[in-house]
């Protein structure tokens, strides 16, 4: 067991343990917080997996996983609008939201240092800019019903 | 039936689903081992066949047979649910009313639909050297199309999304795998015996029919998702009336 | 110590498969079930069999999910309110 598979381990238990529990209790938008950055969390092991594995064209899983995981956050904050709006995400859990859109890409860049040049490079690379633009879509798709609340008592 | 009756039946057939299962792990080989007779043969094979992915050559060569039974279940499936979700006569369609989509949000959609159907097409492309292929790759870019209802407004979805074409496709994906089966059986061999040149081992042109295949089921499977999701959206936005909605009370209150 | 991963991520599917039958709410279970296909996702790849991870991340990350959620829309009656009316619940 090298220590990219280590690492792997270790957000499995401390990542998405935790998201599990935020998804399966409390009220609706913290299921949906929760569920989102389980998709961020697993598309980043799944990149360790393939590094400690050595096997580049695991890399797929994490460069599916970086477009469909923001996709079906959008579909739950679509289709359980009323929801999200009833009770909508505090401003804490939407900066939460913004502040790991932005520490996921650092996270890929051990990846690419190592795998250097390549075909694997550029594909990370996607990977790390489509989990940057998706988490922080998702997360503004989420906080959506609060920004159009304060928008009408503003104006 | 009594309900101790009942219960002392399905008693019965837990304890008998226990035991045969209890029988069946004690006979398995222990987790892990190193003797693999059945993947060693198919690796060797795949390898033979010039196929990197010896998922892809059991999937669309040593065992395509078996594919094609599957992707009918699919079509099969599908054109159940065309069938159940259909219009009826005592319902009537609406148009969905506009969504306020924030615009950044749609924006997002409108950037990723194309790299998300390009990753779909990768997918498919690469079945014969990496993971993935014609089922995986068709539902990616079946799910990429819906980013426009998602994120933008059904509308617009319904814009590029003409059903019947996509029916269109849904069938003629699942002819084609046929047909290439049968192109084999011409060529003197056997119903979907791989009857092209293999190529060379690692480049897209590898595996014969491999490729071919999976582009086949590719556009099956997009095809058939799209027109399952038009009945499931055609249903929860545009039509009104019959069993769901206004009833609903008066079931519940029949139920009390 | 090289099973540890693969023990981590099954209990996850066991755990997610819990939560995902103890939870009564249809919209709220396809978010679990969405944890689930995830954990189940990390299990096919420990197992060195990306092809499966692969179909499981591409059918339950955005498909099941829509479809399910339609299929509440759909039941609860509120068609083409698209979220706004609102019942009682």
């Amino acid at each position: 067991m090298n220590g990219w598979l280590v690492a792997a381990a270790t957000l499995l238990v401390l990542g998405v343990g935790p998201a599990l529990w935020g998804a399966a209790t409390g009220p609706v938008r913290r299921r949906v917080v929760a569920q989102n950055l389980a998709t961020l969390l697993v598309c980043l092991v799944m990149l360790l997996l393939a590094q400690g594995y050595a096997r580049p064209a695991y890399i797929d899983l994490g460069l599916v996983l970086s477009v469909l995981g923001p996709a079906g956050t959008l579909v739950y904050a679509r289709l359980l609008a009323d929801e999200l709006a009833a009770v909508p995400p505090t401003a804490r859990v939407a900066r939460a939201m913004t502040t790991l859109s932005v520490a996921a890409p650092p996270l890929v860049l051990p990846l690419c240092v190592v795998t250097g040049p390549g075909r694997s490079l550029a594909k990370l690379l996607v990977i790390g800019a489509l989990l940057m633009a998706g988490n922080t879509v998702s997360g503004r798709a989420m906080a959506g019903g609060a920004h159009l609340q304060r928008e009408t008592h503003d104006g | 039936m009594s309900k101790k009756a009942r219960l002392w039946l399905l008693a019965v057939g837990g304890i008998g689903v226990a035991v045969l299962l209890a029988f069946a792990v004690f006979d398995l080989p222990g987790f892990g081992g190193t003797s693999h007779p059945y993947g060693d043969r198919a690796v060797r094979s795949a390898l033979a066949r010039h196929t990197a992915n010896a998922i892809s050559s059991v999937n669309f060569d040593q065992r395509a047979f078996d594919t094609l039974g599957e992707e009918s279940i699919l079509f099969a499936a599908v054109l159940g649910t065309v069938v159940l979700l259909r219009e009826t006569r005592d319902e009537h369609s609406e148009p969905p009313e506009p969504v306020h989509v924030d615009p950044p949000v749609r924006r997002y959609a409108l950037i990723t639909l194309p790299v998300t159907l390009l990753i779909g097409l990768y997918v498919i492309a690469h079945g014969q050297l990496s993971p993935g292929g014609g089922f995986q790759g068709g539902v990616i870019a079946a799910t990429a199309l819906h980013l426009l209802y998602i994120a933008v407004d059904y509308k617009a979805l319904e814009h590029i999304r003409p059903a019947a074409a996509y029916a269109v496709a849904d069938a003629a994906g699942e002819a084609a795998y046929v047909l290439l089966g049968t192109a084999g059986l011409l060529a003197g061999s056997a119903f979907l015996a791989n009857f092209l040149p293999y190529g060379t081992l690692n480049t897209l042109s590898s595996g014969g029919t491999v490729p071919l295949l999976n582009a086949a089921i590719g556009v099956e499977v997009a095809g058939a998702i799209v027109v399952l999701l038009a009945r499931f959206l055609d249903q929860a936005l545009e039509i009104e009336g019959g069993g769901a909605g206004g009833p609903r009370r008066h079931d519940e209150e029949g139920r009390r | 110590m090289a099973d540890l991963l693969i023990v981590l991520a099954l209990t996850l599917v066991v755990a997610a498969a819990t939560a995902a039958v103890f939870t009564r709410n249809p919209a709220r279970q396809a978010l679990v079930l969405a944890l689930l296909g995830l954990a189940l996702a990390v299990v096919f790849t420990v197992l060195q069999s990306p092809d499966v991870a692969l179909s499981q991340l591409a059918v339950g990350s955005a498909l099941t999910p829509l479809m399910l959620l339609l299929a509440v829309r759909k039941v609860r009656g509120r068609g083409r309110h698209d979220g706004r009316a609102r019942e009682p619940r």
